[in-house]
C-alpha cells in the first residue's frame, strides 16, 4: 500500500500487486482481460483505502485496456464496491427476512445508537461505518454482519459491544 | 440420520485438506472417470442418476449437460455457480467451507465430462474467506496431480479458477453470472441463445450449482442407478437443506427426500422443533422466492396426505396450496412473526437486487415495497391488497429472467394464505404498529405447546 | 445469393411468409398497423437492442409446425425468431393486452408526466403507447423517482426522470462513436444514464442518441424550449457532408431552421439508405448547420397522418393500410374500442374539419371559419 506524504493514497499498484493483477488476467482467455475487472476492483478497493475513487477506477481501466465508463458501470452495479470513503471498520448488517425474524432491526438500532450514526453513515473520527445489506447467506446464524473479510454471527448487544471494543483496540495497536 | 452422500465425512478432523480427504476415499471418482470412463459415459451416468439441479429450478442435470454444443475448435466451459444469495439458503457455503475438496473433485469429473479445460467457480463476493479456502484446495489438488496438465496420465488438462463476485443476487441467474464473469454488469441475457450454445465469451457453457456438481462424485463412485435408488420418484439422491428462522437447531442437513416435513421440523435429528414452546405459523420451504405456506398446508397437502421433503410433494397442489423445493432454504416462522413485515423485507430484498433492465421488475418491485411498507406501518388502505395482487400478477412471467417471478411469488402467496392479516393491518393500524397479528386459523393444529 | 427458405407465420389471423431469422416483430411490421407490437427499446438498426421494455410481448399459441405446443410465457416479439408454422396472437390475445397495459403502467409510475414542458411531446413513443394502451388515471400514490442533475455538455440535454432505460443510447455510443463515454450506472430502480464524472458528450455521431431516444430523456439542447414539434414544418434536405450521408429532415418555421434530425421511418427509426445502412447523421449536420442556405431542400416530408405533426397540414402518410382497417379485419369485423373519444372532451380537432385543406399551421381562426 502506498501512502504519499499528505495522507492520500497514490493510485499506483506496487510491483507485487501488479504481478497479482497479471496473474488474475491470466485466468481468462487471451483478449478477454475485461473478465478480470471484478477481482481487480476488489484488489484496488483493498489497496486504495477501502473505496473506489474515480482515479482508482480510471487506473483500473488503464490496466485492463478498457474504457473508464465500463469500470464505472460495473463498480456502481455491485453493492460491495464503495464509491465514497468508508470508515476503517465497516459493519455490514444483514436485514433480510431470516435475519429480521431473529431481530436484526434491534441490532442495527443498537449499533446505530452505540456509534451515534445511522445506516449509511460514518463516525466523525472515520473509524466506523454502518451499512445495511441484503442477505449474506448466513440465515441460520442470524442476526449477523460482515466485518472485513469475515462474518460475525449470532449477534447480541453484548457481542456488538465486544466487536466495537475489539476494533478500537486493533486500531490503537496499529497506530 | 438417513443416507449421507455429501456430508458424511464433513466432521472428520482436517477434511479440508487434501491428505485427509484423500485418505478418507476422496478423488476416487476422478481416478475412475479419467481412467475408465469416456465423457459420454459420465453424462449417461448422470442422466441415469436422475440428478436435478440443486440451485432452485430443479432441471435434470444430465439433460442440461447433453445440450452443450460442440462446435469444432471452440473451447467449452463449465462454470460452478457458487453465488448463493437466496435468502434462507446457506448450504453451498457449508459445503465449500468444510469440505471444499468434494466440490473440486466433482468439478474435475464434470469438466472431463463436458470437455472444459478452464473451469470457473463464480463465488459470491461476500464469501471472501471461502474463496481463499477453495483456492488453497485447488493448489493442493494441483500439487497432487489432480489438476493441471495431463491429469493422472489421462491426457486431460484442467484448471479451476475462483472468480469472486461483488454483491449482486442477480448473478445467481446463469446468464447474469456469465455476464459478470465477463467483467460486465450482471444483466441477465435475453434467451435464446442459451448458454449451452453461446455462454461465456460466446462459447458453449454449462452453469451448475455447487451441490449439483458435488453430487456427481457419489454418482460416479457408486453408479447412477445406485444414486437413483435413494429418494422417491423424480426426487433422487440426497438434498442439502439449510434450515433457519424460529427453530431450535438451525443449520445444514442432508436428507434423502423421503422424510416428512413434520419430521424435519420437529425431530431432534433435524430442526428440533420451535423454540420457547411457540407454535408453527408458516414456512417458506425452498428459499425466499418460493410461496410461503401456512402450517396446516405445510404439514399436510390439500388432499390430507403428509407432505414430504421432496420436489413433487412440496409442489403438490401447485401454487394454490403448495410451494416448491427451490434451493432448499427452509425458513420457519413461529406464531409471533408478522407475515406483512416478512413479505416487506423480502420485497425490499428483490427491489434492491433487481438489475433494472426490464420494466416490470424494475418498477414493480419498488412499487410493491412501498405499498407493503405502508401496510406494515398501519397507513395502508383496503384497496392496497388488491393492488398488490394486481402488481405481482403483472410482473410474474413478463420479465427477462426469473427474478421477476421470484419477487412476485412471495407476495402472491402471502396474500393468498394470509389475507386476513393484511386486512387486519388496514383495519387496526394502531394495533399493527404495536404488535404482530399472531396466530390465526392456519396455525399448526397438532403441535400445541404443553402448558407450563 | 442462395435461395432462402421462406417460413409461414400467422400473426393475429393474418398469414404471411418471411425469410428464416426474421423476428416476430419484424414479421408483424410487414403487416403493419396495430398488428405490429409497440417497441420502446428494440431498434432494428442497433445490434443487441430489444428485449428489455416488455411492451412487445406477444402470445405464441402454436410453437411451430414441428412442435405445435404453445409457449407457456408471453415472449418478447423483438427477440424471438419465427418458426415455420408458428401462430402468434398480439391484439387478439386478452393476455397480451393485459400484460401490455401492465407494462405501460410500470413505465409511467415514475415518469414525471411533464409533457407540457417536454421537447419530445408530439413525437414521443411513450405518449403514443400510453394513449393506446394506458389508463387515464394512475394507481401510484408515492413520490416519483428523481435523480441528481447531470450535464452532458452543450449539445445534449439529459432528463433522467423521463428515461425508461431502453439502453438504445448505450448501443448507439458503442456502435456509432469512437468511444463510449456514458452508460447505465447503478442498478435496479435507481439505475441511470450518466457519465459518472461530469463530462460533456461531444463525440461525432453521439447526437444520434437524441434520435434513438424513445422519450424525452435525451433531447437536442440547441432546440430546447424553442418550439413545439407540431408547429414546425418538416422538410427533407441534404448536403454534401464529409462525415455522414448528409440526408436529414429540417424542422422549419418559415425560413428558419429550428432543428435538424435524421430521417425517420414509420416506426420512428432512422431510415435506411439505398445500400441498406442506416442514415445516421453527424454532429456537424445536426447541431451546426442551422441555416436554410446550408441545405438543398428536397420538399416536404411525409408524416404519418395519425401524428400530431401532420395537423401542420402536411398531407400524405406512410404505409398503405390504415390501422383501423387491420383492426377490424383481425377482430372479425368488430370496430376497435376507443379508450377515450377525444372529440367528446376537446373542441379542437373536430372530425368535420378537413385538416389537409388548411393551408398552413392551423390556428383557432381556421376552426371558427369551419370547413368552407
Amino acid at each position: 500500500m502506498n501512502k504519499n506524504n499528505i495522507g492520500f493514497y497514490m493510485v499506483t499498484f506496487s510491483e507485487q500487486e501488479l504481478a497479482k493483477v497479471k496473474e488474475i488476467i491470466s485466468h481468462y482467455p487471451e483478449g478477454k482481460q475485461k473478465s478480470a475487472l471484478l477481482p481487480v476492483l476488489h484488489l484496488a478497493q483493498d489497496t486504495f483505502g477501502g473505496w473506489l475513487s474515480t482515479d482508482t477506477m480510471d487506473y483500473v481501466a488503464g490496466l485492463l485496456s478498457i474504457e473508464p465508463i465500463e469500470v464505472y458501470e460495473v463498480a456502481t452495479f455491485y453493492s460491495m464496491y464503495n464509491l465514497k470513503p468508508m470508515g476503517k471498520y465497516v459493519f455490514e448488517v444483514c436485514q433480510t427476512g431470516p435475519c429480521m425474524i431473529q431481530g436484526s432491526d434491534n441490532i442495527i438500532a443498537y449499533i446505530g445508537s452505540k456509534l451515534g450514526i445511522r445506516p449509511g453513515e460514518t463516525t466523525s473520527d472515520g473509524m466506523f461505518s454502518l451499512k445495511t445489506v441484503e442477505c449474506l447467506g448466513a440465515c441460520g446464524y442470524a442476526p449477523m454482519m460482515q466485518l472485513g473479510k469475515h462474518y460475525r454471527e449470532h449477534l447480541t448487544p453484548e457481542k456488538v459491544d465486544a466487536i466495537i471494543a475489539e476494533c478500537r483496540n486493533n486500531a490503537a495497536a496499529q497506530n | 440420520m438417513g443416507v449421507q452422500l455429501l456430508l458424511e465425512k464433513v466432521k472428520v478432523e482436517g477434511i479440508r485438506h487434501y491428505d485427509v480427504y484423500r485418505r478418507e476415499g476422496g478423488y476416487r471418482s476422478v481416478e475412475k472417470a479419467l481412467k475408465q470412463m469416456s465423457p459420454e459415459a459420465i453424462v449417461e451416468e448422470v442422466k441415469k442418476s436422475g440428478l436435478r439441479g440443486r440451485g432452485g429450478a430443479g432441471f435434470p442435470a444430465g439433460m442440461k449437460w447433453s445440450f452443450i454444443a460442440k462446435p469444432e475448435g471452440v473451447p467449452r466451459h463449465l462454470v460452478c455457480n457458487a453465488d448463493e444469495s437466496e435468502p434462507g439458503t446457506f448450504k453451498d457455503r457449508y459445503l465449500m467451507e468444510f469440505i471444499p475438496h468434494l466440490l473440486i473433485e466433482g468439478l474435475i469429473v464434470s469438466s472431463y465430462a463436458l470437455g472444459s479445460n478452464d473451469t470457473y467457480i463464480y463465488i459470491r463476493g461476500e464469501y471472501a474467506w471461502i474463496a481463499d479456502i477453495l483456492e488453497t484446495a485447488i493448489e493442493e489438488a494441483k500439487a497432487n496431480g489432480m489438476l493441471g496438465k495431463n491429469i493422472l496420465q489421462s491426457g486431460f488438462d484442467c484448471n479451476i479458477y475462483v472468480h469472486r463476485g461483488a454483491g449482486a443476487y442477480i448473478c445467481g441467474e446463469e446468464t447474469a453470472l456469465i455476464e459478470s464473469l465477463e467483467g460486465k454488469r450482471g444483466n441477465p441475457r435475453i434467451k435464446p441463445p442459451f448458454p449451452a450454445v453461446q455462454g461465456v465469451w460466446m462459447r458453449p457453457t454449462v452453469v451448475n450449482n455447487v451441490e449439483t456438481l458435488a453430487a456427481v462424485v457419489p454418482i460416479i463412485n457408486d453408479g447412477g442407478e445406485a444414486y437413483a435408488k435413494i429418494g422417491v420418484g423424480k426426487s433422487t439422491g440426497t438434498k442439502l437443506i439449510s434450515a433457519c428462522g424460529n427453530i431450535n437447531r438451525p443449520g445444514v442437513y442432508e436428507i434423502d427426500m423421503t422424510i416428512s416435513v413434520e419430521e424435519f421440523i420437529y425431530s431432534d435429528e433435524y430442526c428440533g422443533g420451535i423454540p420457547n414452546g411457540k407454535r408453527l405459523k408458516a414456512c417458506i420451504p425452498g428459499g425466499s422466492s418460493v410461496p410461503i405456506l401456512p402450517a396446516n398446508l405445510l404439514l399436510k397437502t390439500a388432499k390430507g396426505e403428509a407432505r414430504l421433503m421432496n420436489y413433487e410433494s412440496l409442489s403438490d397442489g401447485g401454487f394454490v396450496s403448495g410451494s416448491m423445493m427451490g434451493s432448499g432454504g427452509f425458513i420457519v416462522l413461529d406464531e409471533d412473526q408478522c407475515i406483512v413485515k416478512n413479505t416487506y423485507t423480502l420485497t425490499r430484498f428483490y427491489r434492491h437486487e433487481s438489475c433494472g433492465q426490464c420494466s416490470p421488475c424494475r418498477e414493480g418491485t419498488g412499487w410493491m415495497e412501498k405499498i407493503l411498507w405502508r401496510l406494515e406501518n398501519g397507513e395502508g388502505k383496503e384497496s392496497d391488497i388488491d393492488l398488490l395482487w394486481d402488481i405481482q400478477r403483472r410482473i410474474e412471467g413478463n420479465t427477462i429472467c426469473p427474478l421477476g417471478d421470484a419477487a412476485a411469488w412471495p407476495v402472491a402467496a402471502a396474500i393468498r394464505h394470509f389475507r386476513d392479516e393484511f386486512e387486519w393491518h388496514v383495519r387496526e393500524p394502531q394495533e399493527a404498529r404495536k404488535r404482530n397479528y399472531g396466530l390465526a386459523h392456519y396455525a399448526d393444529p397438532i403441535h400445541v405447546p404443553v402448558a407450563g | 445469393m442462395s435461395e432462402q427458405p421462406l417460413l409461414t407465420v400467422t400473426i393475429d389471423n393474418i398469414t404471411l411468409q418471411v425469410p428464416a431469422g426474421t423476428t416476430i416483430l419484424q414479421a408483424a411490421r410487414k403487416i403493419g398497423g396495430e398488428v405490429a407490437p409497440p417497441a420502446m427499446c428494440y431498434y432494428s438498426k442497433l445490434k443487441e437492442s430489444g428485449g428489455k421494455c416488455r411492451t412487445c410481448l406477444v402470445e405464441v399459441s402454436k410453437g411451430s409446425e414441428k412442435d405445435p405446443r404453445p409457449l407457456p410465457k408471453l415472449v418478447a416479439s423483438c427477440r424471438t425468431t419465427v418458426m415455420d408454422g408458428m401462430e402468434v396472437k398480439n391484439i387478439t390475445s386478452p393476455r397480451v393486452l393485459d400484460a401490455r397495459a401492465g407494462v405501460v403502467e410500470f413505465l409511467l409510475i415514475n415518469h414525471p408526466l411533464d409533457c407540457p414542458i417536454c421537447d419530445q411531446a408530439g413525437e414521443c413513443h411513450l405518449q403514443d403507447l400510453s394513449y393506446e394502451h394506458g389508463k387515464e388515471g394512475t394507481r401510484y400514490e408515492f413520490q416519483r423517482r428523481t435523480f441528481k442533475k447531470h450535464d452532458l455538455g452543450p449539445y445534449i440535454q439529459l432528463h433522467m426522470t423521463r428515461c425508461i432505460l431502453c439502453y438504445r443510447c448505450v448501443y448507439t455510443a458503442d456502435q456509432l462513436t469512437a468511444r463510449r463515454e456514458h452508460g447505465v450506472l447503478d442498478r435496479g430502480d435507481h439505475a441511470e444514464i450518466a457519465t459518472h464524472i461530469e463530462k460533456s458528450l461531444e463525440n461525432n455521431f453521439i447526437g444520434n442518441v437524441i434520435d434513438v431516444c424513445p422519450v424525452g430523456a435525451l433531447t437536442d439542447k440547441t432546440f430546447r424550449f424553442k418550439n413545439r414539434v407540431w408547429f414546425l414544418k418538416p422538410l427533407n434536405a441534404h448536403r454534401d457532408c464529409p462525415d455522414c450521408c448528409g440526408k436529414v429532415t429540417l424542422w422549419n418555421r418559415g425560413d428558419e431552421v429550428y432543428r435538424v434530425t435524421a430521417r425517420k421511418d414509420e416506426w420512428g427509426e432512422v431510415e435506411s439508405l439505398e445500400d441498406g445502412s442506416a442514415a445516421w447523421i453527424c454532429n456537424t449536420c445536426r447541431f451546426d448547420k442551422k441555416k436554410t442556405s446550408d441545405w438543398v431542400i428536397e420538399g416536404p416530408r411525409d408524416i404519418n397522418r395519425h401524428s400530431v405533426i401532420s395537423q401542420g397540414h402536411y398531407a400524405g402518410k406512410i404505409g398503405t393500410t390504415t390501422p383501423t382497417e387491420i383492426f377490424t379485419a383481425v377482430h372479425d369485423g368488430r370496430q376497435p374500442k376507443l379508450l377515450m373519444d377525444i372529440h367528446s372532451v376537446s373542441e379542437v380537432n373536430r372530425p368535420e374539419i378537413e385538416l389537409s385543406r388548411i393551408a398552413g399551421p392551423s390556428h383557432s381562426n381556421d376552426f371558427q371559419k369551419g370547413n368552407e
